[in-house]
């Protein structure tokens, strides 16, 4: 069991004070960006990254702060959708179907204790297959080759693609946009200065669009309407969460592929700190992966005790109207990446994203993708390039191996199928949950 | 007609696309000869699939989106220019005036009563700024507010 070893090393990184103090910090603060309308894990770790960078912090902290701040909004965001009905992200919305009839029902504390305690036993199975899991795909990734690679990366598009747009044509648009921003600069293979122009800064454009979408939002305003008020309605959507949510975390560690939002911004987080994730980071950074995982294990528990007696105050921050609270919001945001390189030209490049992603966002063209395409973009052509060179430019060398047909497979199926398949499902559990009321 | 936002950016893209994709067939060929792999294979695959996405867009657009038009889409660029005039004037005014007219114009067109606007600015820059400058030790501009 050399794993259980790994991990105690993990537990010795994570538990000591200084780290201990980011994972709470993170928690809270993960917490108090979650419930915030609708900002979101993906925002609220982009809001933070600029900190862990500002700060100086080492590599293993630096990744903790996130990590925490992600199982803490994704918790957040819940406050939100069970008291305002107001989902943070597309997972909260079938917590909105019940939590909130609840808490128009008066229960509203019972709710939320109710997803504190489904949050924190499905974060822990989760964080448990994480423990499992996680060195196994690590494993199996050695023996991948550029032409499986490749085809893992387009998978990665697709299923997360698949979650995030409407139009399946319009993700794969949004990857490609994202992929040719990547492009720009020197040409890693040859030398040759492509497209050169400036960097880019992803986390600032996820964060102005959803900004001023919200700004947006507020002006115009609108509500909508969900389910009945079933406490199981809420304990199931709470635990699959986040359980997903350390999930997410499982190929992004192991294989340099994220499996959500969010989990591309830690992917960013990781890049930028120099590591590489993947298969070699298990050996190479092997005190940082199991720090995480055991910061992982901590932040669930830290934000157990946390969210039971701090409802209250959650509750009242989120009175707070959303007059007062975005525009602090945006400046808090504007200040994290200004502290960073201290130049206010950043901060034009922000508000240009701003309305660039308020424009994609109302076209349907789905961010996610965009950043996914701006991270993963180099190794693609990475992997391609390895793969042609060594095939002597056969192009059908891409699908040369079972494994990497099996992979194109399912990246196709992953595509197109929730378009066909979510709606037929979705009305099927709002069937199933009617019908058990009805027995009850 | 329908689903005009989609056609225009369909064209948009296709634009894109072209120019992308005919660039990347300008680059002379790297040291050493050319190779089964060169700079313009990967954008050239990128450059073929926008085409057809962009392509795709102008002939099946997605019911429009409701955009935003008369007195919202004016809120919307006054809040631009809020943000442009913030990052103009964060330096020579320094962090804790310019958020403060930031967050209070800002909450202000967003329809709070002004005075009330300007003094969570207030409160919150001076919050804020304590927290980064003392805090976390990441100083921000002082600009008017020279002795701080």
């Amino acid at each position: 069991m050399e794993t259980v070893g790994f991990l105690m090393d993990g537990f010795a990184v994570a538990l000591t004070p200084y780290n201990l103090m980011f994972a709470l910090f993170g928690a809270f603060a993960g917490t108090l960006i979650g419930c915030l309308t609708g900002l979101g894990p993906a925002n609220g770790v982009a809001i933070l990254i600029p900190l862990a960078f500002t700060l100086g912090l080492p590599p293993e902290t630096a990744m903790i702060l996130p990590t925490s701040v992600y199982a803490g909004a994704v918790y957040g965001g819940r406050i939100s959708s069970i008291l305002l009905n107001i989902p943070g992200d597309e997972p909260a919305m079938m917590t909105c179907l019940d939590g909130y009839p609840m808490a128009q029902q008066g229960r509203a504390a019972d709710a939320l204790a109710i997803s504190a305690i489904a949050s924190f036993a499905g974060s822990l199975i989760g964080t448990i297959g994480l423990i499992i899991l996680a060195p196994v795909p690590a494993r199996f990734a050695l023996t991948f080759g550029p032409v499986e690679y490749f085809a893992l990366l387009l998978l990665a598009f697709a299923t997360l693609g698949g979650i995030t747009g409407k139009n399946p044509m319009k993700t794969v648009i949004a990857a490609v946009l994202g992929i040719m921003t990547s492009t720009v600069g020197i040409d890693i293979s040859t030398g040759t200065q492509r497209y050169t122009a400036g960097v880019l800064p992803g986390a600032g454009a996820s964060l102005g669009s959803f900004i001023s979408y919200t700004l947006e939002k507020s002006v115009i305003g609108k509500k909508g309407r969900f389910g009945e008020g079933d406490i199981r309605g809420v304990v199931a959507p709470e635990a699959g969460n986040n359980g997903a949510a350390s999930g997410a975390l499982v190929p992004m560690l192991t294989l340099g592929v994220p499996g959500s939002g969010t989990t591309a911004v830690l992917l960013a987080m990781l890049i930028s700190l120099n590591i590489t994730p993947g298969p070699l980071m298990f050996t190479q950074n092997a005190d940082i992966v199991w720090g995480v995982i055991a910061a992982l294990l901590i932040g669930n528990v830290l934000l157990l005790i946390l969210n039971i007696p701090m409802i209250g105050v959650f509750v009242r921050l989120l009175s707070v109207p959303p007059m007062y609270l975005l525009p602090i919001v945006t400046m808090v945001a504007f200040v994290g990446i200004y502290s960073i390189s201290h130049s206010t030209f950043d901060l034009y490049f922000m508000i240009v994203f701003g309305v660039g992603g308020f424009i994609l966002r109302k076209l349907e063209i789905p961010m996610v993708p965009i950043i996914l395409g701006l991270l993963l973009g180099p190794e693609m052509e990475k992997n391609l390039g390895h793969a042609l060179i060594l095939s002597d430019g056969d192009w059908m060398t891409l699908w040369s191996s079972l494994l990497a047909i099996g992979l194109w497979l399912v990246a196709g199926l992953g595509l197109v199928l929730p378009t066909l398949v979510g709606p037929i499902l979705c009305r099927r559990m709002r069937s199933a949950v009617k019908e058990d009321l009805v027995s009850d | 007609m329908t689903g005009l936002g989609d056609r225009i950016l369909g064209l948009f893209l296709l634009v894109v696309a072209v120019a992308y994709g005919w660039v990347a067939q300008q680059w002379p060929e790297p040291f050493g000869g050319a190779e089964s792999v060169g700079p313009e294979t990967f954008p050239t695959i990128l450059a073929v699939v926008l085409v057809v996405g962009s392509l795709y867009l102008m002939i099946k657009p997605d019911v429009d989106a409701k955009w935003p038009v008369g007195e919202s889409a004016l809120e919307l660029v006054i809040s631009i220019v809020v943000l442009v005039a913030y990052a103009l004037l964060l330096e020579p005014l320094g962090f804790i005036v310019s958020t403060t007219l930031a967050i209070g114009a800002l909450s202000w067109r967003m329809g709070a009563p002004l005075r009330q606007a300007f003094l969570t600015g207030l409160i919150s820059a001076v919050a804020v700024f304590g927290l980064f400058n003392y805090g976390l030790s990441l100083s921000l501009p002082n600009g008017l507010l020279g002795g701080f």
